[in-house]
């Protein structure tokens, strides 16, 4: 409590468009002959929201679109007013929401920040001194005095960014705004940032990049459908994050058979993924051991029966397969209704949604009898990000190494 | 259910030199922006009311209009002069929500300074304007005395019926854009119920009451006296004006606020 809290949201739900008294509104439903419809009411972009933000935190806002992050920031911004709620925030607010608003594309660069800068609060005198800064910053060169039309995207983004950057303020609402400007544009920005952060401001932030948010901010507050579902450190949130992404492409992937290929000998009835006790489960712990089950009938006696299974990441990468013969196992003359079960003893796997693919064929006469893509899906899940394909720690170290050697 | 409400607990607000700064900006925006990539440039300001000047002259060739023994081509751009100032700021006010919507959505600024831009910008091609009506007094040898004090009052009244009636239009347009295309009709109809091309002296006694609701007939009817009979604006008709531009200012300046909170939700 007290004064080291700058942004304090009690209940804040949020739907969009002017809240129309209900009388009213089927009234005018009424004069326009459709009385049964209640298309006046939005949906709920906020619900139930509480956050407290404190003096100088730099706190990212996670969730997938449409997940209500934007309407937050917007809210805290001032900018759209609250449904229901309490928002109170104590100093200076500045959005950097999409830098370019405002800019008018007959005037030139610097014409437009004179605007920009009025747009955002800054007097005439401190835009002027603030000018060459902002030039530098933009790397415009000789375009800086040329009409806004005529630039690129990345140029304007820039523009915008740069008066942003140079505007000082207490709380800073980001929204989506690194990806501007290449790559040395962008470290510029984020240097701009923490600067901005050390010299006592408070940053809230909305990027799809995880790893800046991840490095950047040392809070997360993630959003799923307008609440609040997960907070924490922003690595304990970025997973959180991740995790429900991995199930909703899970349940994506779920029962979704793709592409099928079938000589109408092999019948499968039915695939899942096992757990340790060999109950049926769609989630897998990273590094924990699980089993594919696949129930079958298999029309006629095959003389060399050959199964493979394939696991396929959520971009369609390849990333294990196996095929029976290979591993070892063999079994002649299969026929009618069997249960292939195969089993992971080590688990490798990255964070992330998988599907799996299995195929029956007969090595003798090599015939693909069944060949089917997303058999059955599940989703691993761990504390640590998904990067690559395999997921294994590996040992550090730094030693020093003398100037001669 | 809590009430919803914003309050930011910052110990300053919007001081009023950031607002007049602001103004400034936008409206210096909307000057330069509209007359770049023209080779008249603010030339333009006075073509409209010339071309409308010469219009009502040729009207008065075939149809007898009155005009209290003044030139008629003096009496009619005399009033077509700040009637065009009104008529600009109206019409600018309609779509500056609209126009502004990629400021509003994203940064919290009080709204009026949008269509207060507008006419901000509309005052300079009134400036404009001015001169060559200056051009034609010092022409027709008007004689001007102290009572042209009462020219900033004037301007400021016509701003302020401009702005409430602006408002309105840009609050309720920026949900529905019919309100923002009536304005051309309703520009057109109010210029035939406001003494600019014929004098007051033509509206019958029994409809003058009526008439004085109009506030645009204080506002003309004061600055061709003013300029024109070197006379202070006659008493009734302003008072009648500023006392209608009060009440229409109490009743669309809150409705306006009321509805900029969700602004950036519909635009």
């Amino acid at each position: 409590m007290g004064h080291d809290i700058v942004i304090r949201v009690e209940g804040l739900w949020k739907r969009y468009g002017l809240p129309v008294p209900a009388a009213v509104r089927s009234a005018a439903a009424f004069l326009r002959g459709n009385r049964d419809s209640h298309d006046g009411d939005g949906p709920w972009a906020l619900q139930e929201v509480n956050l407290e933000v404190r003096r100088g935190e730099t706190v990212g806002i996670i969730g997938r679109n449409g997940a209500g992050k934007s309407t937050l920031l917007k809210v805290l911004a001032g900018v759209s007013a609250p449904t229901r709620g309490r928002v109170e925030v104590r100093g200076r607010v500045f959005p950097m929401i999409e830098l370019n608003a405002g800019l008018h594309m007959e005037l030139t660069g610097r014409e437009n920040i004179r605007l920009l800068g009025a747009i955002m609060g800054l007097s005439r005198r401190e835009i002027e001194s603030k000018i060459p800064e902002i030039q530098d910053f933009c790397e415009l060169g000789e375009w800086f005095d040329k009409p806004v039309r005529t630039y690129s995207s990345g140029m304007l983004a820039r523009l915008g960014f740069g008066v942003a950057v140079n505007v000082e303020s207490d709380i800073i609402l980001i929204d989506e705004t690194f990806a501007v400007g290449d790559l040395k544009f962008q470290n510029k920005s984020l240097a701009r940032v923490k600067e901005m952060r050390e010299s006592g401001a408070t940053v809230l932030l909305v990027s799809h990049s995880l790893d800046t948010l991840q490095f950047v901010a040392a809070r997360g507050v993630l959003l799923e459908r307008g609440r609040v579902v997960a907070g924490g450190s922003s690595r304990e949130t970025i997973n959180a994050y991740e995790t429900l992404v991995f199930r909703s492409e899970q349940e994506r992937l779920q029962h979704k058979v793709r592409n099928r290929i079938s000589s109408q000998e092999v019948m499968i009835h039915h695939a899942r993924i096992v757990g340790d006790g060999g109950e049926t489960i769609t989630e897998v712990r990273a590094g924990n051991p699980f089993g594919v089950e696949v129930d079958l009938s298999i029309g006629r006696e095959l003389e060399r029966p050959l199964f493979s299974l394939g696991i396929v990441n959520a971009a369609g990468i390849l990333c294990m397969w196996n095929i029976s013969e290979e591993d070892g196992f063999t079994r002649p003359e299969t026929g009618g209704r069997c249960r292939v079960r195969a089993w992971y003893e080590s688990n490798h796997l990255a964070t992330g949604a998988y599907e799996v693919h299995f195929a029956v064929r007969d090595a003798s006469s090599f015939e693909t009898l069944e060949r089917i893509a997303g058999a059955a899906s599940f989703a691993v899940i761990g504390p640590r990000r998904s990067r690559g394909v395999v997921a294994e720690l590996c040992r550090w170290d730094v030693v020093p190494v003398g100037p001669g050697t | 259910m809590s009430k919803a409400a914003y309050i930011n607990l910052s110990p300053a607000g919007t001081p009023f030199s950031r607002f007049v700064n602001l103004l400034w900006a936008l409206a210096m925006r909307d000057l330069t922006g509209k007359y770049r990539r023209s080779a008249l440039g603010l030339w333009w300001a006075f073509i409209q009311p010339l071309v409308l000047m010469l219009v009502f002259s040729m009207l008065r060739g075939f149809v007898n209009i009155p005009s209290d023994g003044l030139p008629y081509i003096l009496f009619s751009y005399a009033a077509l002069v700040p009637w065009t100032f009104f008529a600009n700021s109206l019409s600018s006010c309609g779509p500056s929500i609209i126009d502004n919507a990629e400021v509003i959505k994203k940064i919290a600024l009080p709204r009026e300074v949008f269509p207060l831009a507008g006419i901000t910008s509309a005052f300079f091609d009134f400036l404009m304007s001015g001169i060559l009506l200056a051009g034609m007094m010092v022409w027709y040898k008007v004689p001007v005395g102290w009572s042209l004090v009462w020219l900033p009052v004037l301007v400021a009244l016509a701003a302020a019926v401009a702005f409430s009636i602006g408002m309105l239009v840009a609050g309720l347009g920026t949900f529905r854009k019919d309100f923002i295309f009536a304005v051309p009709f309703l520009v057109q109809v109010w210029l035939f119920v406001t003494p600019v091309i014929y004098p007051i002296s033509s509206v019958p006694d029994r409809w003058y009451f009526l008439y004085l609701l109009n506030p645009m007939v204080g506002v003309i009817e004061g600055f061709r006296t003013v300029l024109l009979k070197a006379s202070p604006p006659p008493t009734e008709p302003l008072l009648a004006s500023v006392a209608v531009t009060a009440v229409l200012l109490a009743v669309s300046w809150p409705t306006f606020r009321r509805l900029s909170a969700y602004f950036a939700d519909v635009l």
